[in-house]
């Protein structure tokens, strides 16, 4: 015990932070800084362990919050040319699957195989439909930028300590900082991330920047990150291109390709994502962004090239097993899914979505041992009613395969029991009750599907053939043109629109 | 149509037949092609564009000239124009032809653009019981709503229909009856040839008549005299003396006409084809005042273009059908979209004659027979389409949108429609291969062991079935027993839930969609309960009845929800429906409350 107490209070902090006890870290530094307040290093390691505390990739963090969406200013061409935006959900070039085999996202895109911000938020086409959608913490959908994911995520602000804040903002000098490079740059993060105070951390970049005579790129990016928090997208880009001249930097490359994204500038992204791979080949974050662009406009069949190139980098990136694995079962071939999962189940990951996966892969591909041991295994990992009500769901199209009515019946019940917003299931049962006979139960499901996700195009086309069979042409020609707004392709929507016509003309 | 990819604009400049000489989209022409004619209104030369403007509807008709790309004039119309023709009324030179609108009862006579002369249609017989109603209203014996009541009551029995002032007074709304039978009650009643109105006027079908010029006495060539020929809403055609405007001839018809095509000279031999709104067609000659020939279509007829001794029909079935004039059918095309009109094109210094045929799919196809010789494609619907001699420019097409917009295209002298068949041999989509993927030759393991374990996965599949559907069995029973469905199973109330939350926050709004799903019976005596955490929420009324539920019907019941939190956390709400008196719910609802913005920002 004597050894430890006389070891280096400093060093031992910096033990701590180095392995990651940034608790106990910045603990030992308060210590530290009550018997000397002027202690620079011990001041500098608490700002660093504090932040590291609630410390979060930006550059994963990407959400659109609701007033970026609707009140997007800079949209200038209302209808852009296909393949060159990503507000287009429904320009389809790689010949991907169609919504009748690969379901869709809210906006039209064809879901993905992990689940990432933004993945299934997409555009909502009205305010409306944007501010009706369920935002809550455990569905990636949007948010108000401002607050939102910073908000959780960062909530240290917001807690009050005892004893006052560490550093008290207002009574800051910056410009005596600024002229500090080896303390500047701590506090700059901890005001960053830890205050989550983006225009104080904008002065202190913007003097620190000109202290050093605009050659330190480091601020740049800086800065370039606070004009990004601040919706400036042009000024970040400048920041960051100018970055980029002084110094070549992964990070760098994949900001500004964030910044093209929020302008929706697909191609000038790409274009950058290719440059940054001739200077840095195979990095896996640069091929991981060209993929998800890709997916993002819809062609999945190169997403799945780049995805296929990450796995060449770096065979354990859960992200791209997934997705790869995803599109495979989409594509009929759910052998080969089954094998990107297992490689997933083999490296670790053990969740709900995986065993739910592995058990309609299974079922699928003929294995039918395996299928409903993993629906089980799947239920008993179940950490959410969402999740519940998912499995239940995928549980009843297994009993729908085998001709086990009842059970189907009885699952797409519960899923609605766990979620009630679950349109698929409203709309399967509807089907199920129209097998039935009980007309009116499954036009009221099929309304209730429609009106929950109005980009489906089944509860429409069911609803326009019920409609049909009772003898309600003009519900059914309505329903049937619903339909055909949400999948333009699809032949029983055309089918059924031509013979309502037909209907309609003859004499 | 600045959206169309480079490539297509590219290649189909190249192959064009037409110039485009002028396009305004805000031209305000809202017309069809009955009201459209181009004619050499100053005996110059030169030929103008002549549209009787449909305006809003109700409003601001206009007879208006155009010469070249600018207006010439405006005449106001009072009534909706249902047809406009041009033609010669005397032998005086310069032979300056004269314009006829028709509208109301009424056709207006425009010579050198100012009004000439105003024929009045012959009067018909007025329903003896209409005359008694309106003279008992003269007499203020009754008030509007009885004299409504009345006139309905006669309108469904009554063999001779009723009056224009009748059937106008019949769509009023209540507060307006009473000034429109003090305005009408004084004047005695006529029933007059033509209803006024038709308010659907956007529709192609529904004119009221139709007028056409009908080359008279021995000069068979455009310089001769032309009779008026017209077709009125009483089912009759009337051929009127250019000069005299008196009825030279009367023919009934067994339905209103609605579409109208006349050649021949009157004192020799001469055909009249009529659409009718009964959809068939009907074909009359000089000696006789009944139809000699019907032709009954399948569908309405939207368009109606004589080519040489045919007829060609557009219907609304998507087709186009041929038929001599004796009515027997030659051809029938399929066409890609509906048709919204049709025109002939004729270049008789070539000998050229085709058909035009604009599509609601924004679209103007150019048939020769059965084939198409042109594609034209226009930014807007086309709804009125006229083509012939503009300014001194021979091939002319001029057609107005739906928009309102004024588009002029002239066929390029160099133009050859060259007649090919349409496409002979197997369809395209035959030799399309469908993307099929390969098997796989971990398919083919997985079949392999399938094959070999057949007993032991089929056993292991059906233990794992019963289990299943064990826990699948008591999931729903403790779903069923706790009501956490959104639907309720019981027999007697067949509900169903589903609830939406709006709002950014601290306040949401929570909408409730509750349907009672029985065939007949409704539902009664329910209340509404929410269940929540009350350090994060406050709600106005936690607790309220709901009214009787009519089978089928949504109905949307709103609340609002308070967010007491600004920690940025959210919770469930549970919603429960109830009935009276009862303590277990019907139903359950689960509101996945979305984290409140609005304290986290202030």
């Amino acid at each position: 015990m004597e050894v430890t107490l006389s070891m280096d209070p400093l060093f031992l902090a910096w033990s701590y932070f180095r392995r990651r006890k940034f608790q106990k870290c910045s603990d030992l530094c308060t210590k530290v800084l009550e018997d000397n307040p002027f202690d620079q290093a011990a001041w500098s390691l608490k700002t660093r362990a504090l932040t590291e505390m609630v410390y979060i990739d930006e550059v994963e963090v990407d959400q659109e919050g609701i007033a970026e969406i609707m009140l997007d200013e800079s949209a200038i061409a209302q209808v852009a040319r296909p393949g060159t935006s990503l507000r287009l959900p429904g320009t389809s070039q790689g010949g991907g699957p169609t919504p009748a085999i690969r379901p869709v996202t809210q906006s039209g895109r064809p879901i993905t195989g992990f689940v990432r911000p933004s993945t299934q938020s997409g555009r909502p086409g009205t305010m409306e439909q944007a501010i009706r959608t369920p935002r809550t913490a455990n569905t990636a959908r949007p948010v108000t930028s401002a607050s939102g994911r910073f908000v959780r995520l960062g909530t240290a602000s917001m807690l009050t300590h005892q004893d006052g804040p560490f550093i008290n903002m207002s009574r800051l000098n910056l410009a005596k900082y600024a002229q500090k490079p080896n303390l500047s740059k701590a506090l700059f993060e901890y005001i960053f991330h830890h205050e989550n105070d983006v225009k104080n951390a904008l002065d202190l970049a913007a003097l620190a920047t000109e202290h050093a005579q605009f050659k330190d790129w480091w601020w740049k990016v800086q800065l370039g990150k606070c004009y990004y928090r601040l919706g400036l997208y042009r000024e970040a880009e400048k920041q960051f291109r100018s970055a980029l001249s002084h110094q070549e930097f992964v990070d760098t490359y994949l900001y500004l390709a964030k910044v093209y994204q929020r302008l929706d500038q697909p191609i000038t992204a790409l274009n950058l994502f290719k440059q940054g791979l001739d200077h840095f080949p195979g990095e896996v974050t640069l091929l991981t962004g060209i993929a998800r662009i890709h997916e993002e406009m819809n062609n999945i069949t190169s997403a799945t090239e780049y995805y296929k190139d990450v796995l060449k980098q770096d065979n354990t990136n859960v992200e791209a097993i997934a997705c790869i694995g995803s599109n495979h079962f989409y594509t009929d071939q759910p052998e080969i899914a089954l094998r990107f999962y297992r490689r997933l189940l083999q490296m670790g990951v053990y969740n709900c979505q995986l065993y739910n996966n592995l058990g309609l892969c299974c079922f699928y591909a003929q294995q039918y041992d395996m299928t409903l041991s993993s629906f089980e295994r799947a239920l008993a990992l179940v950490s959410s009613d969402d999740e519940q009500a998912d499995i239940w769901y995928n549980i009843g199209h297994v009993a729908v395969g085998i001709g086990d009515l009842t059970l189907a019946y009885q699952c797409f019940k519960l899923a609605l029991a766990f979620n009630n917003d679950n349109a698929e299931a409203y709309n399967n049962l509807a089907v199920l009750e129209l097998r039935k006979g009980r007309i009116e139960q499954a036009k009221a499901f099929l309304q209730t599907a429609a009106s929950l996700s109005p980009h489906m195009y089944e509860p429409h086309f069911n609803f326009s053939v019920l409609s049909d069979k009772v003898g309600d042409l003009q519900s059914s020609y309505v329903a049937a043109q619903k339909s055909e707004d949400a999948f333009p392709e699809h032949v029983d929507t055309q089918k059924m629109l031509k013979t309502l016509r037909q209907h309609f003309a003859v004499l | 149509m600045s959206s169309v990819p480079v490539e297509m604009k590219d290649s189909a400049m190249s192959t064009s037949k037409w110039l485009d000489a002028h396009y305004d989209p805000v031209a305000n022409l809202y017309t069809f092609s009955s009201c459209i004619t181009l004619a050499d209104l100053h005996g110059d030369g030169e030929n103008k564009l002549v549209v009787g403007d449909l305006g809003t509807g109700t409003g601001n008709m206009k007879l208006k000239v155009y010469r070249g790309t600018g207006l010439l004039s405006e005449n106001t119309l009072l009534d909706l124009p249902t047809g406009l023709v041009s033609f010669l009324m005397d032998q005086h030179e310069p032979r300056t032809p004269a314009i006829a609108v028709a509208s109301g009862p009424f056709i207006y006579i425009y010579k050198n653009l100012r009004p000439y002369f105003k024929f009045t249609l012959p009067t018909l017989e007025v329903n003896p019981l209409e005359q008694d109603v309106w003279s008992q209203a003269r007499g203020d014996m009754i008030d509007p709503l009885t004299l409504k009541e009345m006139l309905e009551s006669i309108r469904d029995k009554a063999d001779i229909p009723l009056s224009v002032r009748s059937l106008r007074f019949l769509i009023l709304e209540p507060q307006e009856m009473e000034s429109y039978v003090n305005l009408y009650k004084e004047q005695p009643i006529r029933r007059q040839v033509v209803l006024s109105y038709s308010h659907t006027h956007m529709c192609k079908q529904l004119y009221n008549y139709y007028m056409h010029r009908d080359p008279k006495e021995n000069m068979a060539d455009d310089d001769a005299v032309s009779c008026l020929v017209i077709g009125t809403e009483s089912q009759d055609v009337y051929i009127l003396d250019p000069e005299a405007f008196t009825i030279l001839s009367k023919m009934s018809l067994p339905s209103v006409p609605t579409l109208m095509d006349v050649n021949g000279q009157f004192d020799i031999e001469f055909r009249i084809i009529v659409a009718c709104r009964n959809g068939n067609i009907y074909i009359l000659r000089r000696d006789s005042q009944k139809p000699k020939y019907c032709i009954e279509l399948s569908s309405h007829p939207v368009g109606l273009v004589r080519m040489g001794k045919n007829v060609v029909v557009g219907c609304a079935q998507e087709t186009m059908q041929s038929f001599t004039q004796k009515g027997k059918k030659l051809w029938t095309t399929y066409l890609p979209a509906p048709v919204t009109t049709m025109a002939l094109l004729e270049l008789p210094a070539r000998g050229f004659q085709a058909i035009l045929v604009a599509l609601a799919n924004c679209e103007v196809h150019v048939y020769r027979d059965k084939n198409v010789v042109s594609t034209i494609k226009t930014p807007d619907v086309v709804t009125s389409i006229c083509f012939g001699r503009y300014g001194r420019e021979e091939g002319t097409l001029i057609m107005t949108t739906k928009g309102g917009g004024l588009i002029v295209k002239i066929l390029k002298r160099t133009a050859v429609f060259d007649d090919r068949d349409s496409i002979s041999g197997p369809p395209i989509a035959q030799s399309i291969r469908l993307n099929v993927p390969k098997k796989t030759k971990l398919y083919v393991d997985q079949t392999m062991r399938e094959r070999e374990n057949a007993v032991a996965m089929h056993r292991a599949f059906q233990m794992d079935l019963s289990r299943l559907r064990l826990a699948a069995a008591r999931a729903y029973v403790k779903a069923l027993e706790s009501s956490l469905t959104p639907m309720s199973a019981s027999l007697t109330e067949p509900l169903k839930m589903n609830a939406v939350v709006q709002g950014l926050g601290p306040s949401f709004k929570l909408t409730l969609n509750i349907q009672n799903t029985a065939a007949c019976r409704p539902v009664m005596n329910l209340v509404i309960s929410f269940l929540f955490d009350e350090n994060l929420y406050s709600m106005r009324t936690a607790f309220f009845k709901i009214p009787l539920l009519v089978p089928g019907l949504n109905y949307l019941i709103d609340t609002f929800v308070e967010c007491l939190s600004d920690k940025g956390i959210s919770d469930i709400i549970k919603v429960f429906v109830l009935r009276e008196g009862k303590s277990t719910p019907l139903l359950t609802a689960h509101i996945n409350m979305p984290v409140s913005e609005g304290l986290a920002l202030s």
